[in-house]
């Protein structure tokens, strides 16, 4: 599905928490957002993946109502977004790339100024602050000063702070960057959760692997633009590569290549001494017939090893360049 | 206004919690109203060493005291060391034979070493009154006895004598337009209206430095992104700067009033003189912590501004004493205008219709600098965006 044939979500779907039509940024003559269109429906974890510079923290902004778009729209359950739209900004938690909070301060003591700015107060705050420091883990540590904690405690106090006031929407802006890995995987998990929860969650990231395991859509964003969107096999289709599959084992190989390629699945066999190299479509399903087909030619496995196209390959097919660049 | 408070609120806390701000807001400005007051030593009376007993040692201590003079008995030997350190302006030699001499009404002779002090020399001529009163005394006991009469009753009877007559009163009027500004001042208060000024300026421009932070951090972001307005947002980091330069003053008020007995004339009054420079303080604060995005160049500014606008302004060295063309141009600096409200108040008891000319001054100051400051700061949450 590329920009080209996506759908503009020039309304709102029912039930749609987030729906963004062609959103322009310019900063002098640089086009840093160029007609990006979205929408993210309730419990939907909607990803923006693209390298550094893409447009995704601009996009983030607009939608977060701190940028005002130079042409487009955004609403969040129906309500255009902008920087002096107050109210509608109630329903979104951001959580920034930086580490948006005073160092000089404890988690709690952060908790309770961001839930006040949130128009929060009393026992309610002072609740629900209790609440987000169990959910990320930080209540034993809650009334240290922040500047104290590790970098992955603090990225965890970060997404606290965006959780606090239970926002319909979530975005989050490369939350994982400079981090643990345990403290990734406790994070991921965490997104997880929360969508699981019902919550919309707006999801940047420049990890492919993030994007392929969090997100139930993503738009493949590069120089301000959705080159694509949809699901992960809608994206990894656009890129007409097949699945590869590699056969090791002993035997009669050649035997086993002449096997396979009669199955409608393999589009192509290379064989050598001791393996034997498919081209096929959707290896998943087809691997079956062809660990059947190859063992009854006469070659007995060792291994069997299956390799799809990701999103790194889309993203290379889409721009012609790697998404690390 | 509720946002505004919690943005006033968390930056006093942050404020409160930088522990290099210990030093230089709770203790520093103590420490120098306590060094300047020791240098202007007008509350002293004295400090007087004294060697020797017997009748004429103790009627001495008795004298010198009822005088205000503070007198340690000690020997020879420390009250000379007392004297060589500083530590008593003179010290005061009794020798047995004088207090022979003393009972008997005859001239008595006593030894003085006198210290390099600059209150020293009018130490001795406090000794030297307190012993020129008893020898006279003693003196007319002695002529009374010689008389016949009982020297106890001589005594008494001189005694009823000065109760009945009313001492002479000398007043001494100073007509040097110097001395007559500084005339009721005590020992501290230059020292602690001259810091309050200073400090106040000095320590809102040292910590315009965490509005540079806070953008630097993504806070300010993160603020903007909650349901706060950029007035709430602005309005609270004004009223921010305006809570720490007004608690930096109220400390200084506070605990030299405590520690050191600083009068301040009319509270009330200096309180809203505070305020009105708290407000400057704030506006210029807002100014430096919006216009430069580098914390290192912001406090190194900050500081450098308010210690040459504080010298400049007579919180250093008392404006009164500046040349003619000097105090015209510190009359530029808003420091100068809350020395002179403050001086009104506290030297001259003057009322608030008295301090309206430098409150105006103040206030008109306080009004540029933080609609200024309000634009840049604006300005600056754009680009922390």
């Amino acid at each position: 599905m590329t920009r080209d044939t996506a759908p503009h979500p020039a309304t709102d779907g029912p039930g749609d928490v987030l729906v963004a039509t062609d959103l322009v940024r310019r900063f002098g003559d640089l086009v840093a957002v160029d007609g990006v269109s979205f929408r993210i429906a309730p419990g939907e974890t909607y990803g923006l993946l693209g390298p550094n510079g893409a447009g995704k923290t601009t996009t983030i902004s607009m939608v977060a109502g701190l940028l005002a778009a130079d042409a487009g729209t955004v609403t969040i359950l129906g309500r255009p977004v902008g920087p002096h739209r107050i109210d509608v900004k109630r329903h979104v938690g951001l959580v920034p790339q930086d580490l948006a909070i005073y160092p000089e301060l404890s988690a709690r003591e952060n908790l309770l100024f961001f839930g006040r700015l949130q128009g929060m107060g009393g026992k309610e705050l002072r609740h629900r602050v209790d609440e987000v420091l169990e959910i990320v883990g930080l209540a034993d540590r809650a009334k240290d000063a922040t500047k104290e904690y590790s970098g992955g405690m603090k990225r965890r106090l970060n997404i606290g702070i965006g959780l606090l006031h239970s926002p319909t929407l979530l975005i989050l802006d490369e939350p994982t960057v400079g981090v643990d890995p345990q403290s990734r995987n406790a994070i991921l998990e965490s997104v997880e959760a929360l969508s699981g929860e019902g919550m919309a969650v707006l999801y940047t990231t420049h990890y492919m692997e993030e994007a392929e395991r969090l997100c139930d859509r993503i738009a493949i964003i590069d120089s301000g633009r959705v080159q694509a969107e949809g699901t992960r096999d809608e994206l990894v289709r656009l890129t007409g590569e097949l699945d590869r599959i590699r056969l090791t084992g002993t035997g009669d190989v050649a035997a086993a290549a002449e096997a396979v390629r009669a199955l409608d699945a393999v589009d192509h066999a290379d064989a050598d001494r001791h393996s034997l190299l498919l081209v096929v479509r959707d290896a998943p399903t087809a691997v079956a017939a062809i660990v059947t087909a190859a063992t009854r030619a006469g070659m007995s496995l060792a291994d069997v090893e299956i390799t799809r196209p990701n999103l790194e390959s889309v993203f290379l097919h889409l721009t012609g360049k790697a998404l690390r660049d | 206004m509720r946002t505004a408070l919690a943005i006033t609120n968390v930056e006093l806390r942050r404020f409160l919690a930088d522990r290099s701000n210990i030093f230089f807001v709770f203790v520093f400005p103590l420490l120098l109203v306590l060094f300047i007051g020791s240098q202007f030593g007008g509350g002293s009376s004295g400090r007087v060493a004294l060697v020797g007993a017997g009748d004429l040692a103790d009627d001495l201590v008795t004298a010198l005291e009822s005088d205000h003079v503070g007198v340690t008995r000690v020997g020879l030997d420390e009250g000379r060391e007392l004297v060589a350190r500083g530590r008593a302006d003179v010290a005061v030699v009794v020798p047995a034979e004088a207090n022979g001499a003393y009972a008997a009404g005859e001239d008595l002779t006593v030894q003085v070493v006198v210290g390099n002090q600059a209150q020293s020399q009018t130490t001795e001529q406090r000794v030297a009154t307190a012993l020129g009163d008893l020898a006279l005394r003693q003196g007319q006991v002695a002529a009374l006895a010689g008389a016949g009469l009982d020297a106890e009753a001589a005594r008494a009877a001189l005694a009823a004598a000065g109760a009945l007559v009313q001492p002479a009163r000398l007043e001494v009027t100073n007509v040097s337009e110097i001395a007559q500004e500084f005339a009721g001042l005590g020992q501290f208060d230059y020292g602690a209206t001259s810091n309050l000024i200073l400090f106040v300026f000095l320590i809102s421009l040292a910590g315009s430095t965490t509005l540079i932070q806070s953008r630097r951090l993504g806070v300010t972001r993160r603020t903007l992104a909650a349901p706060v307005s950029t007035g709430q947002a602005v309005g609270g980091q004004a009223l921010a700067r305006l809570a720490i330069a007004s608690f930096q003053g109220a400390y200084i008020m506070a605990m030299s009033s405590l520690l050191f007995g600083v009068e301040w004339g009319n509270v009330a009054l200096a309180l809203l003189i505070l305020v009105v420079f708290a407000l400057v303080a704030a506006g210029a604060a807002m100014i430096v912590g919006s216009a430069i995005d580098n914390e290192a160049a912001a406090g190194g500014l900050g500081v450098g501004l308010g210690l040459v606008l504080g010298a400049l302004g007579g919180a250093m060295y008392p404006i009164e004493l500046f040349p003619d063309t000097l105090r015209r141009v510190a009359m530029a600096t808003p420091h100068a205008w809350a020395s002179q409200a403050f001086a009104d108040i506290q030297r001259h008891g003057r009322g608030l219709v008295e301090i309206l000319p430098e409150l105006g001054v103040l206030a008109a100051y306080a009004a540029v600098l933080i609609a200024i400051g309000a634009w840049l700061l604006r300005r600056s949450l754009a680009r922390a965006i």
